[in-house]
């Protein structure tokens, strides 16, 4: 009976050793992370829009029908980044995902004066060189730092009403998105 | 031992990540959401639901997300059924709802229709207060028509939602969902 009880307790100690270790390896392990499933959609050079959610069809990335999205990335090891550009006067926001889907950065139009996007990311050598006025750039944009050099860049931006959707997508694919030349 | 040890490792591994209420997930009413999926440092368990989802969450700045799979009485979601969506929403700049296939997050509305109703685009009463109507069948007021069959589930998305920012614990107000008629 005892002898039951201590194979059911070590069953169970290990049972949370394996529910561990399973939390912890599955970011690294999954392969369906939003990264993945946005590299799949082609190539990942400049701003791509993406295709809005309808009904009946799949809709792997959960995207909000009545927004449009548009998603770059950007790979700090050539430079640092940044997305500029004009957008409409309406909602947008900005996300800024490391590899693994987490979200390292986000903000909204909310306390903006103008409809300028104007986002430069760094990684940490990067910021020091921009401390030490090494690197040259634009005067109003906004400095995000960033820990990974891997960085996926999503814009959202909420047409008022759906007829005007295919003006604002061509707002979206407008921005430029890239490593800013040093 | 290795059955017991299997067992509870997957078991609670898979419980954490779909259900996970005790864990990283805030739960008010029949509405369920991630609270830490928005910010740059999550807990594991929320980092492990990132990874599984695959979905383009939202920032903590941008807004917040909740999903219902249940009614207000806890029964699941089914297309066959009329639901009345009652109450008012927490202070956000606009929110939306929308019905999605469990599996693949498609809309389930009727092709070529509406996908989801959108906050700015709703007859409302005096008090700001909303009835929204799912079915397949003509419902009165605001309605979204649904095809298919089978469960579904609803996501409401509330943008910029300046009042609750940090915490999203105080949304106190999210409307009820209640089954009326099936099919």
């Amino acid at each position: 009976m005892i002898r039951t009880g201590l194979w059911i307790f070590a069953g169970l100690v290990l049972g949370g050793i394996i529910h561990i270790a399973v939390i912890l390896l599955l970011p690294a392990l999954s392969p369906t992370a939003a990264w993945e499933r946005v590299v799949a959609l082609g190539p990942t050079e400049g701003t791509r829009v993406l295709a809005a959610a309808s009904a009946g069809e799949p809709n792997p990335l959960r995207l909000d029908p009545e927004l449009a999205y548009a998603v770059c990335m950007i790979d700090l090891r050539s430079g640092p980044g940044s997305v500029t550009g004009t957008l409409p006067q309406a909602f947008w926001s900005i996300a800024v995902y490391a590899r693994n889907g987490t979200v390292i950065y986000s903000t909204t139009n909310r306390d903006s004066t103008s409809n300028q996007l104007d986002l430069g990311l760094f990684n940490a050598a990067q910021t020091r060189l921009l401390a030490e006025q090494k690197l040259d750039v634009a005067d109003g944009l906004l400095i995000v730092e960033a820990q990974q050099d891997d960085l996926m860049v999503v814009v959202r931006l909420a047409p008022p009403h759906p007829a005007v959707r295919a003006r604002y997508e061509q707002a979206l694919a407008g921005l430029r998105c890239g490593n800013i030349a040093t | 031992m290795i059955v017991v040890a299997l067992g509870t490792g997957f078991g609670l591994s898979w419980y954490a990540l779909n259900d996970g209420r005790l864990l990283g997930a805030v739960e008010i009413g029949p509405w369920q959401a991630w609270r830490d999926v928005g910010v740059p440092g999550p807990d594991p368990y929320t980092r492990a639901y990132i990874a599984r989802s695959g979905s383009l969450e939202l920032g903590a700045s941008e807004g917040l997300q909740f999903t219902a799979t249940l009614d207000s009485d806890n029964r699941r979601l089914d297309r066959a059924c009329r639901y009345r969506i009652d109450g008012s929403t927490p202070p956000a700049r606009f929110w939306t709802l929308v019905p999605v296939a469990p599996d693949t997050g498609a809309p389930v509305t009727r092709p070529g229709g509406p996908t989801d109703f959108h906050s700015a685009r709703l007859s409302r009463a005096s008090d700001g207060s909303v009835e929204l109507y799912i079915s397949k069948a003509l419902a009165p007021r605001n309605w979204l028509e649904i095809a298919g069959d089978g469960p579904f589930d609803l996501v409401l998305t509330l943008y910029d939602p300046s009042s609750l920012s940090g915490t999203g614990a105080n949304v106190a107000t999210l409307p009820s969902i209640i089954r009326e008629a099936c099919a």
